[in-house]
């Protein structure tokens, strides 16, 4: 490469690599390194001798590792039906509505303009035992109690997380089935395909590694989550990340919590390339 | 072939219907005569819009917000508008990786994020501020304007920048008085989209936060105090007015300035028609 | 370049010593002089949300007004103890009872001379000995309370005397235990009458074992008060963990509810307020403590919090009814009956919150 055309990438790449290593990479080797540390805890990195102790406890301990398939499971969950409820609408959006479908989408996006954590606590109003639910069951007559089992509970937890991402999850179903060449489905259909066959054999399949890239959108920052179980979850609706969570705040033991974050970094990790093959999740951004 | 189906748009509409339901639902409590969120309503007040603005706390928290969510915003466009210049124009060794990096953010989930930076702040002594949340936003805003600015510039002619430099500009004014204004949406797209972000973070925001709390942290703190949240879903309220407003107002700004909408067409460079 | 960077290198040297001058010469501990009404400077203090209010320390504002306190916030005894191990520049705070040695053995706190503390003789001998270690006073106490069982009377109308209702099945969904393992396991040994101190790992798994059926009973862990307070209210909760200040509130709310006496005791809990070792403004923060000692933020303290202050004249003020109950002021007998946090080693209390986390994770 021609110096001048050197010096000139090194001045554009320069700031946003130095920020990224800064703030994103040493943070996180930092906390890879803390995972080794054997003390209990403290704030000082000093004294260190690597030690897989933290490990060790961590894989003994079985109540870790099933809450991490466990979130795992709800995280799945949730994709899932975050991608069915929102494929019909994407389907829809792009086949019938086509040149008009922006207005339908922001109508689709405005809720999100609503704090995070409102629509979490919309959900307690609905699912409380004071709430809306309940409270209409009671008037009809068709229950005595409040129904506690609603809210605070893992159900709770996975309802109001399909809420919050199934309108964030039709946007990249959406792009992908845009991208869809119409020539193959005209093609299909002067071969005589019926709709139906048209929609299972061609568009379906094209569509999937998109809407698997979807899906993985919702899976990753689901398996993490700590802030909707702490909400809504109650004593039995914990995740893996409020395990996390609690050992760098009140339990005040980093190492351990360095390592439980990055055994399921790592996973998060191994599963974004394991379906990179079948799909990219960044195509979907811009 | 367009098919007079019912199921489909039944369906769209139902499902809207239900993501809009809680969210009304909630709403009422702003007007509703009582301090805790259980039915039966008792009747109808505006005395909670009244205590929102005179909540010094909660107003503080908005404005920390805004200020955060405009900052970290500003600042992520501006690396990734470098970066996405640097990653479509020239060849280098490191574009994997530094790819890789620069997504790292979409794939890491917040709470092992958010603890990492928790972990590094405390080593090299930094106190927690608003200033440690706009770092940190700023580190998560970045994937998605960088994104955005590199679709729009691989569909950016070279040789525009060529003809510039032809005519005696050099490589820094070509890109400021070239390429810059050319592809301003896609900037504001991706500063908007990077503000929006922010604007609404908590899980990071939650664990990087010193004494000035962003709006999501208050917020969280105060879902837990009945008497407190009635003005808090008033403000809610007033958000997403205002937001419907400003986008209502964009729809109409757009269909009179903009004939044919092709310079809106420029932010959303993917699918035409859709935007 | 390498000239340029030849002149620097003395100029260099000569900052790089006049700096380690600086900082050598602030070593030196300051004399201590008595406070004067005029003094001025700025205290740190590193304390709960909530002390930063200058009722907190209303004697104090009045007798030195010129004086500054600036107050940083600690969220968790855990985060005030890292803080403090990390260096900040506090000068006085504010721990709990089970945590004072742990900030003698890392030399964070400075032995106190009781002699410059004028108030100190108001104190009771009991409430003196638990700032002590190793016999040596290292904190002075301030304020305290109870941890006991909270419940609605409407709900409960045959009352809880016994910490063993917090495991009942008949309070299935309605049980809330606060969020804290430590507390969990100090519990448990109440209910077994085993030594907090002193426990077996046999022991410990038959605490988790405990903590780990209670689960399904109870509805959710209340990590603050508030939280707490609005989940007796609605009716929700019927009896949980609870400090006094709940209490109190729910009183002022006029919502049916009772403090238990558990067979087993009360416990009750210390705050202290110790001066940094690393302090650089000893006057300021021995007025600072000698004024929280007195009887008149006694008053302020209680009003405010529904807490225990040290000073057995600051009761005199209280008119406060539900308070009187709250704190049980009325009863001289009570204080006999409570147990007392004990001190716990770093190791159990990392013990005791991975427990915890079993406990919450258990599938």
């Amino acid at each position: 490469m021609p110096r001048q055309s050197r010096g000139r990438l090194w001045a554009l790449i320069a700031a946003p690599s130095l920020w990224l290593v800064l703030f994103l990479v040493l943070p996180l080797l930092l906390l890879a390194a803390y995972s080794f540390r054997a003390g209990v805890g403290g704030a000082l990195f000093r004294d260190w001798t690597p030690t897989l102790e933290q490990y060790r406890i961590l894989f003994a301990t079985p109540a870790f590792l099933r809450l991490l398939v466990m979130s795992a499971g709800i995280a799945l969950v949730v994709a899932v039906l975050a991608t069915l409820l929102a494929y019909p609408v994407a389907y829809y959006l792009v086949f019938r509505i086509r040149e008009r479908a922006g207005v339908y989408i922001v109508l689709l996006m405005i809720p999100f303009w609503i704090s995070y954590l409102l629509r979490v606590m919309a959900w307690k109003v609905i699912l409380g035992e004071g709430g809306a639910v309940n409270s209409l069951l009671l008037s009809l007559g068709l229950i005595h109690e409040p129904i506690s089992a609603l809210f605070y509970s893992r159900l709770a937890v996975i309802v109001t997380l399909v809420y919050v991402w199934t309108p964030f999850v039709a946007l990249p179903i959406i792009a992908t089935l845009y991208r869809i060449d119409r020539a193959l489905l005209e093609a299909a259909s002067s071969l005589g395909a019926t709709p139906r066959q048209r929609f299972w054999r061609v568009t379906l399949p094209l569509s999937l590694p998109g809407v698997i890239a979807g899906a993985v959108m919702v899976f990753i920052p689901t398996v993490g989550e700590y802030v909707t179980p702490s909400l809504v979850g109650g004593s039995s609706g914990a995740m893996y990340g409020n395990i996390i969570f609690d050992f760098f705040g009140r339990s005040a033991n980093w190492p351990l919590g360095a390592a439980l974050a990055v055994v399921m970094l790592l996973l998060t990790l191994a599963l974004v390339g394991a379906t990179s093959r079948i799909s990219r999740v960044e195509r979907f951004i811009g | 072939m367009p098919r007079r189906g019912w199921v489909l748009p039944s369906y769209y509409w139902a499902l809207l219907a239900l993501l809009y339901l809680p969210i009304l639902v909630l709403l009422l409590f702003a007007f509703n005569d009582s301090p805790i969120l259980v039915f039966p309503l008792r009747g109808f007040t505006l005395q909670w819009f009244r205590e929102l603005f005179a909540t010094e706390a909660l107003m503080r928290s908005l404005r920390n917000s805004i200020v955060v969510a405009a900052g970290s915003s500003m600042v992520a466009t501006a690396l990734a508008t470098a970066g996405a210049i640097a990653f479509v124009r020239f060849e280098f060794r490191g574009k994997g990786l530094f790819m890789t990096v620069a997504l790292l953010p979409l794939y890491v989930p917040f709470v092992v994020l958010g603890v990492a930076l928790l972990l590094w702040l405390s080593t090299i002594g930094v106190p927690r501020s608003l200033l440690t949340i706009a770092a940190a936003h700023t580190v998560v805003g970045f994937p998605y304007a960088l994104l955005i600015l590199i679709a729009r510039l691989v569909g950016f002619d070279r040789h525009l920048e060529e003809a510039a430099m032809n005519l005696g500009a050099n490589y820094w004014q070509t890109l400021r008085r070239v390429v810059l204004p050319l592809i301003a949406p896609a900037i504001f797209a991706g500063w908007l989209t990077a503000f929006t972000v922010s604007f609404d973070e908590f899980a990071i925001a939650n664990m990087v936060v010193g004494r000035e709390p962003t709006l999501p942290v208050y917020l969280y703190s105060q879902l837990r105090m009945t008497a407190r949240l009635p003005r808090v879903i008033a403000m809610a309220a007033l958000i997403m007015a205002i937001t419907l407003t400003i986008f209502f107002a964009l729809v109409w700004l757009r269909r009179r300035v903009f004939s044919g909408g092709r310079a809106m067409r420029a932010i959303r460079p993917g699918p035409a028609g859709l935007g | 370049m390498i000239a340029s960077f030849r002149r620097l290198a003395p100029l260099s040297l000569l900052v790089l010593l006049a700096v380690l001058a600086v900082a050598c010469a602030k070593e030196k501990r300051p004399a201590a002089t008595p406070l004067s009404p005029d003094a001025t400077g700025t205290l740190t203090v590193l304390d709960w949300a909530g002390y930063e209010d200058t009722s907190m320390f209303v004697t104090f504002h009045r007798a030195y007004p010129k004086v500054t306190v600036s107050v940083a916030f600690g969220e968790s005894d855990a985060d005030i103890f890292g803080k403090m191990k990390a260096g900040t520049d506090a000068c006085v705070f504010h721990p709990y009872s089970g945590w004072q040695h742990f900030y003698v053995r890392d030399g964070l706190v400075a032995e106190l001379d009781t002699t410059r503390l004028s108030h100190w003789s108001e104190i009771p001998a009991r409430f003196k000995a638990l700032g002590q270690v190793d016999g040596k006073q290292y904190f002075i106490p301030w304020d305290w309370g109870y941890t006991s069982i909270l419940y609605r009377t409407d709900k409960i109308p045959g009352g809880v005397d016994s910490w063993t209702a917090l495991f009942d099945p008949k309070y299935k969904g309605h049980i809330s235990m606060w969020d804290d393992g430590p507390g969990a396991v100090a519990i448990a040994t109440y209910v077994k009458n085993w030594d907090e101190t002193k426990l077996s790992d046999a022991q410990l798994a038959e605490i988790e074992r405990m903590w780990t059926s209670q689960r399904p009973l109870n509805r959710f862990y209340w990590t603050g008060e508030p939280e707490l307070v609005q989940g007796m209210a609605s009716g929700e909760i019927w009896l949980a963990y609870a400090w006094q200040g709940a209490y109190n509130t729910l009183l002022g709310q006029h919502v049916p509810v009772a403090y238990a006496q558990p067979k087993e005791g009360r416990n009750s809990w210390v705050g202290l307020y110790g001066i940094s070792s690393k302090c650089q403004t000893p006057d300021l923060a021995y007025g600072f403590l000698d004024e929280k000692l007195t009887a008149a933020q006694g008053v302020s303290l209680i009003s405010s919090f529904a807490y225990g202050h040290v000073n057995p004249a600051a009761y005199q003020g209280v008119t406060d009814s539900n308070i009187v109950r709250a704190l049980s002021l009325n009863d001289p007998t009570v204080l006999e009956r409570t147990k007392f946090t004990p001190l716990v080693t770093e190791a159990d209390r990392d013990h005791f919150g991975q427990l915890w986390a079993r406990v919450k994770a258990a599938q």
